[in-house]
């Protein structure tokens, strides 16, 4: 559990996130909201690349920290970049990061299937278009297993198929005690799936709804 | 067939290695670095080998409005401005290719201490002005009448260290702004100068034919081993602030 407690961030003039106060349940957790509503902020302060200038975030009751290598271990990530090297094949760069991480190539490889790449692993990730290239990014979150996993904007130019192996990596990874906060504009394909919803707007939640047991949001 | 691969249960040092190797490859794979070092540090040369009147003799005396100089004193000079100028033309890209697609956020995410990132970058600087000095060195040796022995090398080695930790501590800093390859020159050249210093010193007492024993026994030695183990500590102690 994620407990968020008066998290503010501002860049120079402009307030990002006022003051939040949220409760992350294990799960899959939608992030909504239009552009410049502070998803991405929210999504960098949960992963500890980004301080926040006032508030807590606390992981089952320890503060986040960025410099706890145990904390790293846990977290996996993808940002707007793909994170990935240009110059490096995909099956390069997952087991680059899978090596950096403790896991195996036979992990890379079941990931390059879940996501729909086994035909391009070997081209440079710098040649991939936009869509392969978010599901690599999305690969490379997933690879390690982490506990908390945190996907901004992961169908962003999708087709169809690679949206539809996006969620399935997603739901594969789903288990007990996992969070998950994926941000994104595509709410239809998150909400079949997610747990709770929160709709961001302007840097202040304006709703969060957790789907119940009989599967209708409260 | 992939190049960089990933058996897992690395350690710090495997891990370490493992990002060394990377920027190794990708730079075999793009020459983004160190062809533009190569080349600036040939042009410069070349510029240089045209500057001095009569190089014939290293113990033969250059009039200056301020006085006088050997002509060992000014090739170790320009040798040494030579090789500053290309580490940091080399270092301030250093970081360029964790910049782009956002590779940073995701290797400051990896379960490895800091020092490993560090590590990983300062090696991979070290081979890039190795390999530049084993340019350089014969090109001048060609130039200009200076000898090259183990001494001249064992002194290139302790200068590199020192100049590479530094400048891979400051070009992680200077990645984070805007006006990054200008605040490179502006953030290190301060803190390098006694290095440089030392390094001139020392590689003019060699080229004026000293013995390397005298020339290590010199207070200048003892003045680069302890800048070259001040900043290897500070390199690695202070990186984890400056990246994160």
């Amino acid at each position: 559990m994620i407990a968020l407690e008066g998290v503010r961030v501002t860049y120079r003039r402009t307030v990002a996130l006022h003051g939040i106060d949220l409760l992350l349940l294990p799960g899959v957790t939608g992030l909504f909201g239009p552009n410049g509503s502070g998803k991405s902020t929210l999504l960098r302060v949960l992963a500890g690349l980004l301080r926040p200038d006032a508030g807590t975030v606390t992981w089952d009751g320890v503060p986040l920290d960025i410099s706890d290598e145990g904390f790293r271990a846990r977290v996996g990530y993808a940002g707007h970049g793909s994170g990935l090297y240009d110059r490096l094949s995909v099956r390069e760069n997952l087991r680059l990061f899978g090596g950096l991480h403790g896991v195996g190539d036979a992990r890379v490889e079941e990931m390059l299937g879940l996501l729909g790449l086994e035909g391009r692993g070997d081209s440079p990730a710098g040649e991939l278009s936009a869509g392969l290239r978010r599901r690599a990014a999305v690969a490379r979150a997933l690879l390690h297993e982490p506990q908390l996993l945190l996907l901004d904007e992961p169908y962003a130019n999708l087709d169809d198929d690679g949206a539809g192996s996006v969620s399935d990596a997603v739901m594969a990874w789903r288990g007990p005690g996992r969070v998950g906060l994926i941000a994104t504009h595509g709410a239809k394909r998150v909400k079949g799936y997610a747990d709770a919803a929160i709709i961001l707007q302007h840097g202040r939640i304006i709703s969060y709804r957790v789907r119940t047991p009989a599967g209708t949001p409260t | 067939m992939s190049t960089v691969s990933s058996p897992g249960g690395r350690g710090w040092a495997g891990k370490t290695l493992l990002l060394a190797r990377k920027d190794l490859v990708i730079e075999m794979r793009g020459r983004d670095t160190l062809p533009p070092m190569l080349v600036f540090s040939l042009a410069v040369t070349l510029l240089l080998a045209f500057t001095l009147p009569d190089t014939s003799r290293p113990g033969a005396r250059i009039v200056l409005p301020a006085g006088t100089a050997s002509v060992a004193d000014v090739l170790a000079g320009f040798i040494w401005v030579t090789v500053l100028f290309a580490g940091l033309v080399g270092f301030a890209r250093s970081f360029e290719v964790e910049r782009r697609e956002g590779a940073i956020d995701a290797l400051l995410l990896v379960p490895l201490d800091r020092s490993g990132l560090y590590l990983a970058k300062a090696i991979t600087n070290l081979m890039f002005i190795v390999a530049v000095e084993l340019f350089l060195f014969p090109v001048f040796a060609v130039l200009f009448p200076i000898g090259l022995g183990a001494g001249v090398v064992a002194i290139a080695l302790l200068v590199d260290i020192g100049f590479v930790a530094i400048g891979t501590l400051f070009a992680a800093l200077a990645a984070q702004t805007r006006s990054r390859e200008l605040m490179l020159p502006v953030l290190a050249f301060p803190v390098l100068v006694p290095v440089f210093i030392a390094a001139v010193e020392l590689t003019s007492d060699l080229f004026l034919g000293r013995p390397t024993r005298a020339v290590v026994s010199a207070g200048w030695f003892g003045i680069l081993l302890a800048f070259d183990l001040i900043y290897m500590v500070v390199g690695t102690l202070a990186f984890e602030f400056v990246i994160e």
